[in-house]
């Protein structure tokens, strides 16, 4: 037959891409509109909400084979990851981990059409994007998990590093993928890093054929409803693989030794440059002498390792290899490098050679440990935010934050008790990508320690408040709120430590902090438990600080038979 | 933000649930779900302030014209008075589809 029309998916709303991707047999909802769980924050904020809170969950099989599709309604506001939706994404892919363990081969697709977390609901979607995250890594062991970016808003924020992290990442011309959209990165660099109204410059950089043509998608199609199904089905049954990009850290990191930031790389330079790496590139490791600021990420990076030798290979991320007690440990912490090769991660942002870095450093860990003592992964946290510019989002910062994700992740499923401790800032992607991965985070209480998603100032521009709207909200939502005991209510920490000098250590501020440390790697030991659940069991997760994501999960679970 | 309910006494019960729209810019969603009762109850939640009068008017001439008894959830993110008579006509059609 002759194919004269096509039915483009793009075009489609998010209800109809799942209904277009599933068979229409057997084709069923979970948590419909007509269960009415919407988002429990929004109207306080004088939004209104949606009924299924712009995320549709559907079972089925997709050309007989078992599937579940998830995918996010864009025009919902931006397609914001909030509670209710993060949870229902969440607590999908983790039953869908529960069938594939119990020999129920399920196969999920996620269908992107998001700006990341929803600013109205900030730390819950970061923590929900943190679980997705977690569930996608550990998933990936059992079946592949299939990223479709059809088009309109495409995958940014927080979500994007959740695509990083697929097996497959099939794209259309018209879809976009980055870590930063166009508007934050215009509002946190300038105009001239990044101008948000040009349409070509954005799709050069972030579009679907130029992420396919470097090394950050895997599959482009056309915008076509028949289209995407061949495609997702052919990753389904094994006709088509492709390497794991967070596992590919020489080959990235070679590709971003042939970058020279100082002068504004082209689109096609990188599409030149992504070919050449794959030639085992002999470019040498350019990194700065490095001239650094005393922040308190390197103050307690220095203070926990005491003599032990430093064995990092960039200025920015310190590795040092200790013990705490009888416990072997690795330290890392990102701490600012003035002469950063990328100028857009000269103040201690995460970029892309940090990303990769850490990704580096810990897989390094995993595998020396394969056969003894699975040493502790300790990430020290004080990173003000990730990197914004046209080269980060050029070379795919998003993949480099994914690749961060990936190897913590994947050394918690390893065994490696991972904590984190957090002195200083734990903000945004940054945060995402070196320290919500642990099972246990330990912060200090102090004025100095800001957990959020994004600057005030972007996060009033983005969701076109005032600032002062900002705070009144804030007092309402306390996930908006930028201080630690705000985050602290929301369950996810193991302890809050009181009365530490954060900027200036002593050796008692050390040995408390040593002893928190070694409390949390004994109950990570003791309880071999190796996924992120912990944060919804909690006292204050259970009393409330969780509440809708606990309920999504339990509605989810109940419907899913 | 702004809610209003407006109640309508009805005869005829839907066949089935509907859901239709999104809250985006410019559009509305509609829940119907049927109800065993002889009246209609329509709650709406509006993005838009100060227009009630316009709402009841655009409600009230649809269920005088639509006899139909069933809860009506709408959710509105700017929606023109016509794009909310097409989501309703809509949402109506879908309820009775076989």
């Amino acid at each position: 037959m002759i194919k004269s029309l096509k039915a483009s998916f793009t075009e489609c709303s998010g209800r109809e891409r799942a209904v277009e991707l599933l068979d229409s047999e057997g084709y069923r909802e979970l948590l419909s509109p007509f269960d009415g769980v919407e988002s429990p924050h929004l109207e306080k904020q004088g939004i209104v909400p949606q009924s299924d809170d712009g995320v549709i969950v559907a079972k089925g099989t997709i050309n007989g084979h078992s599937a579940v599709v998830i995918s996010i309604e864009g025009k919902f506001q931006g397609g914001g990851i909030g509670e209710v939706s993060g949870a229902k994404i969440a607590g999908t892919l983790e039953q869908v981990l529960a069938d594939c363990e119990a020999g129920r081969k399920t196969f999920p697709v996620l269908i992107y059409d998001t700006g990341g977390v929803r600013l109205q609901e900030a730390n819950y979607g970061l923590l929900s994007i943190a679980e997705i995250s977690a569930a996608i890594v550990a998933l990936r062991r059992h079946v592949p998990v299939i990223g479709v970016i059809p088009g309109k808003i495409g995958a940014f924020g927080g979500m994007s590093i959740t695509a990083g992290l697929c097996s497959a990442v099939i794209m259309t011309k018209e879809g976009r993928l980055g870590l930063n959209g166009p508007e934050v990165i215009e509002q946190e660099a300038g105009i001239r890093e990044f101008d948000s109204e040009d349409r070509q410059l954005i799709w050069g950089t972030i579009g679907g054929e130029q992420r396919t043509a470097t090394g950050f998608a895997d599959l482009l199609i056309e915008d076509d409803t028949e289209a995407v199904k061949e495609a997702v089905t052919s990753v389904i049954n094994g006709d088509k693989t492709f390497p794991q990009r967070t596992e590919q850290v020489k080959r990235y990191n070679d590709f971003l030794r042939l970058v020279e930031p100082s002068q504004r790389l082209s689109f096609k330079d990188v599409r030149e440059l992504w070919k050449q790496s794959e030639n085992n590139s002999t470019a040498a490791n350019r990194t700065s002498d490095g001239t650094l600021s005393n922040g308190r990420g390197l103050i307690w990076f220095n203070m926990l390792r005491g003599v032990a030798e430093e064995i990092g290979d960039l200025p920015s991320v310190r590795v040092s290899d200790s013990s705490i007690g009888e416990s072997k440990v690795r330290y890392i912490a990102v701490v600012p490098d003035g002469n950063n090769y990328f100028p857009r991660a000269r103040n201690g942002e995460l970029g892309l050679l940090e990303g990769w870095s850490i990704a580096k450093h810990i897989r390094e860990a995993i595998e020396e440990d394969r056969e003894g003592e699975k040493r502790a992964i300790i990430a020290i946290v004080d990173v003000p935010s990730q990197a914004y510019g046209y080269h980060e989002e050029l070379l795919g910062i998003h993949q480099a934050c994914a690749a961060a994700v990936d190897a913590y992740a994947s050394a918690r499923l390893a065994g490696h008790p991972v904590i984190s401790f957090i002195p200083g800032n734990a903000i945004s992607g940054a945060f995402l990508s070196h320290g919500m991965q642990s099972n246990r985070i330990i912060a200090l209480n102090d004025p100095g320690v800001n957990v959020h998603v994004m600057s005030k100032q972007s996060a009033a521009r983005i969701t076109q408040r005032s600032l002062e709207e900002l705070e009144i909200a804030s007092k309402k939502v306390p996930a908006m709120a930028y201080d630690v005991n705000s985050f602290e209510k929301l369950g996810a920490l193991y302890s809050l430590v009181d009365e530490i000098e954060a900027d200036a250590p002593g050796n008692k501020d050390r040995e408390l902090i040593y002893q928190e440390i070694s409390r949390a790697i004994e109950d990570v030991r003791d309880r071999s438990v190796n996924d992120l659940s912990n944060r919804l069991t909690s006292d204050l997760a259970t009393e409330g600080g969780r509440a809708a994501s606990i309920l999504v999960r339990e509605k989810l679970f109940a419907q899913w038979k | 933000m702004e809610s209003f309910l407006f109640t309508y006494p009805a005869r005829k019960s839907i066949d089935r649930p509907a859901h239709v729209g999104v809250v985006g810019s410019g559009d509305l969603e509609i829940i119907l779900e049927p109800n065993d009762q002889s009246t209609t109850e329509v709650s709406i939640r509006t993005h838009v302030t100060g227009h009630k009068a316009t709402w009841e008017a655009v409600i009230q001439r649809f269920f005088e014209q639509h006899d139909i008894a069933a809860n009506v959830k709408i959710n509105d993110f700017g929606a023109t008075p016509g794009m909310v008579a097409m989501r309703l006509a809509q949402a109506v059609e879908v309820s009775s589809y076989d």
